[in-house]
């Protein structure tokens, strides 16, 4: 009996483990937006990683049709687990936006009515596990 | 022996099925392992598959695989493992829910009525952040609510009635879901960015029909969970914000019916909907419909 329980413990085991699965996505990614011929370069930041975190890029803010956007160029920091954008007042992550997840080749919507007076930071910040990847200082463009 | 199981596998897999729960965060499955005073084996062993029908598109396959140690006639132990599919416009994500630690203790039969106690943790494998392809997915796609729980109750028993009383606590808080709904193109979820749950309060109510002594029974009951205040969650400018109307009550309509086929196998079934629900269900348990089987096998 207890050779029976062993077989029927590792036939489940088994059978559980392999249906372990990450499917495809097939919601429409939502891309925030997009930039017209007519945006205009407002803000840029150069970003720089925090310890043991390597690569680098930059971050530039465009006024486009009335809403600011966020745009990451020559991003190359290293990838990381749950990383996001945030605009922040500093360049640690206490009073922020959370823009969404780190994509590299999406333009972010910027909520309205926002002043890069106060938020005057990006940062790249693992939410998971609470880690800082990158911050860069926003300056404006002539 | 095998040739049961090899046809509930096949069962599975053709059918695709999986479940979860009825608008609970794990108890409502964890007192149907209650042992009983008059069995006489030593180990159980159960499995079972389920599917749900959820919020908007999604549908779930849920399995778990539980052991019951039947230390004496009053006291066991139940170690109990999830796994959930959940399937719907986001794509479909499998992962293992949760593990459960449950202790029983029944008290001796006094004319023909018999109390017991439940005492139990739940542990999440997850942080309930599972993505697809780095999207961030609802709570309604993850297998676990990444929450470290307690619970703890009572059971009453009467003759052919049956009442239990469960209160689950969640008491370390893991969840880190990132899910905004403002990002995420649908409003068919809400926002649930670093979820915060509270307790749930389960009162379930039941009577036993024997139609065939010794072989098949079939058990109604009612179940009602009362969600012991709103949940939380934090929004795109890092504030904590309740979400209204998540707490309240969930009415479910269960019924369950036992097959003892031979003295130490059985299976069951369980059909389950709630006829009451929330009117804010940010933690993706509830279900329109949940259908389960389940076999057992003692020794």
């Amino acid at each position: 009996m207890k050779k029976h329980s062993k077989t029927i413990v590792l036939f489940l085991s088994l059978l559980l483990m392999s249906c372990q699965e990450e499917g495809v996505l097939t919601q429409r990614r939502p891309v925030g937006a997009d930039l017209t011929p007519n945006a205009l370069l407002r803000y840029q930041a150069n970003f720089t990683t925090t310890d043991f975190i390597s690569g680098a890029g930059k971050v530039a803010i465009y006024l486009d049709e009335g809403r600011y956007k966020l745009k990451l160029v020559d991003y190359t920091i290293q990838e990381g687990p749950d990383l996001k954008v945030y605009l922040s007042q500093s360049d640690v992550p206490n009073n922020f936006i959370n823009l969404g997840n780190l994509e590299p080749s999406q333009i972010y919507l910027i909520p309205e009515n926002v002043s890069f007076s106060t938020y005057n930071y990006v940062l790249i910040h693992c939410q998971q596990y609470n880690h800082l990847f990158a911050h860069g200082q926003l300056i404006p463009q002539p | 022996m095998r040739v049961y199981l090899i046809v509930i596998c096949f069962v599975c897999c053709v059918f695709n099925l999986k479940a979860q729960g009825c608008s609970d965060a794990g108890v409502c499955t964890v007192n149907s392992l209650n042992s009983k005073e008059e069995d006489i084996f030593k180990n159980t062993l159960a499995y079972s598959v389920s599917y749900g029908k959820g919020e908007a598109d999604v549908f779930y396959v849920a399995h778990f695989l539980a052991y019951t140690k039947q230390w004496n006639p009053q006291l066991s132990f139940t170690a109990k493992v999830t796994l959930s599919t959940a399937k719907g416009s986001f794509g479909t994500r499998t992962q293992f829910g949760d593990a459960f630690l449950v202790g029983n203790y029944l008290f001796k039969t006094k004319k023909k009525s018999q109390w017991g106690t439940i005492l139990g943790l739940k542990f999440p494998f997850t942080a309930s952040n599972l993505k697809i392809n780095g999207y961030s997915l609802p709570l309604d796609y993850q297998s676990s609510l990444g929450t470290i729980d307690g619970f703890f109750g009572g059971n009453w028993r009467y003759k052919n009635w049956n009442v239990e009383g469960i209160v689950q606590v969640p008491f370390v808080n893991l969840n880190k879901n990132s899910y905004f709904s403002e990002y995420s193109g649908t409003t068919d979820f809400p926002s649930t960015n670093l979820f915060q749950r509270q307790p749930d309060a389960l009162l379930k109510v039941g009577y036993r029909y024997t139609i065939t002594p010794q072989k098949f029974s079939l058990n109604p009951s009612l179940l009602a969970v009362y969600h012991l205040g709103e949940d939380s969650y934090t929004n795109i400018f890092n504030q904590q914000v309740a979400l209204e109307g998540s707490s309240g009550l969930t009415v479910n309509g269960v019924i369950n019916g036992v097959y003892s086929f031979q003295k130490n196998q059985q299976i069951e079934f369980t059909l389950a909907t709630p006829f009451a629900v929330r009117d804010v269900r940010p933690d993706g348990l509830t279900r329109s419909l949940v259908v389960a089987l389940q076999y057992n096998y003692s020794f």
